[in-house]
């Protein structure tokens, strides 16, 4: 790992000259929110750094919500995306584990990958529902990234994690020499502070851990209240960066179509016969927590949480899931 | 992109034969485009073009590869449909996807086979495999339930698993009609009338998710360890990769960490039955 410095001006002009080679997608502030937007010369000075989090998942652009997993792929022109939050950086480790896995790789979420290049950013500060921390996410990349973004006034600061980083970071020019210990300071403060934030905002909220235990202990009371004002929209699992569940589709010709799905809709498990083992709506409520607090932490080597805090903000029930961590602990 | 490589894209199989196994249950003969090959107890997706695609446990020996028989009962809106098809018609096979029987475990052992209405369709499959491998088992015991005699499928197969060497095939309905030869009751009662080495053996069940059920709680009760004990689970597969979730059994896929479990694999997990 190694750092470089160049000024904003001859970086959105190396960005410039990579569009000839890389869609590039940058974090921008709109209306609502900030979102990814295709980086554009003109409309650099709204896009938002070190600020969380894009309101679409890092996810979506690697399975997108409805694709035909049996036509012909079309080429894809390489991507670079910039902006994306260590919350969103850290769910690729789980979604790798799945869609990677060797027996069975999904050649469309391989290509993709293989065809991003992902520019992190560093929080420098936090939104009302941010825990990563308690879920042992760091507000800032170390891995799986290939470069993360630490913006201060007119520097840009880049933290070159991968190889392929490597190649990408010759191509930001001209660069200015790092002063290592104004850097290191600078980074230092923010990460502190940051940090310090969340810990304030999180106090008492039970670690990933403990969350399986806490979650497998749970009395069925607890499932029954917090459920009683979810609608089964699915909101909570399609902002989810780690929740990839889907259904195919059969077309004409023996094609099949993939389309996002949620364990929160009814029906998910039923079978042919009728029966549904989430037919229950506390039953299916019970199941996401299930699913990223106690079976996928015991299957993969990933965490299934990373603590955005996105469905906490996405539902319409104004069902917190941290208040319920905090009223079982 | 090569068809190999794409998980997701099905191999097409022309049907060759629609055999009536019983008022509710088909038997569907494949010729796949290219050899097949698949263990006893893995599953396949099994699809109607452009309606839908289920997964199925194929009926026949693994042993032949050119050739693949699928039982299908006639439950939901896929095998409804399934059920209007015609020889020469096109289907699609994805797979062979899971984990099937252990067969080479059960060498030098005695198989006890419990099984109910189209769960005899994989069980065929295993008969089929374990005739090949008699010389290295002790017995092979069928008990096998169907609601009445006209539901009971493959009925030739008694016959012949009783003039096998080892085979010995058991049959009971809940109901009986005239002209019928076996027992009635529940399958789980045929258990009661077997010889079985218990500390030698191990049982195989397979059925609807209530037989299932009570015929683990029998084997139990009769002393078979919870490692003697093998299911084959059935849950909404829809990708059969370990990807899509809906066949999520705790915190297992059935797809790919199953469909055959031992009992004492998913016995912790109090949701198993549902």
């Amino acid at each position: 790992m190694y750092h470089i410095n160049l000024k904003k001006e001859d970086w959105y002009s190396s960005l410039e000259r990579l569009l000839l080679s890389y869609d590039i997608f940058v974090p921008v502030k709109n209306e609502f929110s900030l979102d990814y937007e295709p980086f554009r010369l003109s409309e650099a000075g709204y896009i938002s750094y070190n600020t969380p989090k894009p309101a679409t998942p890092l996810k979506n652009f690697f399975l997108p919500v409805r694709e035909n997993v049996t036509a012909e792929r079309m080429i894809e022109k390489p991507r670079i995306i910039i902006g994306s939050p260590n919350c969103d950086i850290e769910a690729l480790r789980l979604l790798d584990e799945i869609y990677l896995d060797k027996t069975f790789t999904d050649p469309f979420y391989r290509n993709r990958r293989t065809s991003t290049l992902l520019i992190s950013s560093d929080c420098f500060s936090t939104n009302e529902h941010c825990h990563c921390l308690s879920y042992g996410v760091k507000p800032y990349s170390l891995d799986i990234a290939d470069i993360a973004i630490a913006v201060e006034n007119d520097d840009i600061f880049l933290r070159v994690i991968s190889d392929r980083g490597k190649e990408l970071a010759a191509h930001f020019t001209p660069q200015q020499p790092v002063e290592s210990n104004h850097y290191v300071s600078f980074i230092e403060q923010k990460r502190t502070s940051v940090e310090a934030s969340l810990a304030a905002k999180n106090k008492g909220l039970p670690d990933y851990q403990a969350t399986g235990q806490i979650v497998q202990k749970a009395g069925n009371d607890i499932w029954v209240k917090y459920a009683s004002t979810c609608v089964s929209c699915g909101a909570c699992t399609t902002i989810c960066p780690t929740c990839s569940c889907f259904l195919l589709i059969d077309k004409p010709d023996f094609e099949k179509v993939k389309q996002m799905d949620a364990c929160q809709y009814p029906g998910f498990e039923r079978v042919a016969g009728g029966e549904d083992a989430l037919f229950e709506l506390p039953h299916r409520f019970k199941n996401r927590y299930m699913c990223k607090y106690v079976w996928k932490p015991q299957t993969f080597n990933a965490v299934a949480c990373t603590g955005c805090g996105r469905c906490i903000e996405a539902c319409i029930g104004k069902i917190n899931k941290n208040e319920l961590f905090m009223e079982l602990t | 992109m090569a068809d190999t490589a794409n998980i997701y894209k099905p191999l097409r199989a022309r049907l060759e034969e629609v055999i009536e196994e019983s008022p509710l249950i088909k038997t569907f003969v494949l010729i796949p485009e290219r050899e097949f090959v698949f263990s006893t107890g893995q599953f396949i997706e099994l699809s109607v073009d452009g309606v839908g695609e289920a997964p199925f446990t194929p009926s026949s020996s693994p042993l032949v590869t050119d050739k693949l028989e699928v039982t299908v009962m006639k439950t939901g809106y896929v095998t409804n449909i399934m059920h209007q098809l015609k020889p020469g018609a096109m289907m699609g096979i994805r797979g062979p996807y899971g984990r099937g029987y252990p067969v080479k475990d059960f060498e030098g052992k005695e198989v006890l086979i419990l099984g109910g209405g189209c769960g005899l369709a994989p069980i065929r499959s295993l008969l089929f495999t374990l005739e090949h491998i008699k010389d290295d088992l002790e017995k092979v015991i069928l008990c096998y339930g169907s609601k009445s005699p006209s539901d009971c499928i493959y009925k030739p197969l008694f016959s012949r698993l009783n003039s096998i060497d080892k085979f010995e095939a058991y049959r009971t309905v809940d109901k009986t009609e005239e002209g019928w030869d076996g027992s009635v009751g529940v399958a789980t009662g045929l258990l009661d009338k077997i010889n079985v080495k218990i500390e030698n053996s191990v049982a195989v069940v397979c059925g609807p998710p209530i037989m299932m059920k009570f015929g683990t709680i029998r084997l139990l009760e009769m002393g078979y360890r919870d490692d003697q004990i093998y299911l084959s689970m059935e849950k909404n597969m829809s990708c059969g990769l370990g990807k899509c979730g809906h066949c999520m059994m705790g915190e297992f896929f059935v797809c790919k960490d199953g469909p055959v479990f031992t009992y004492k694999e998913i016995k912790h997990n109090p949701e198993i039955w549902k």
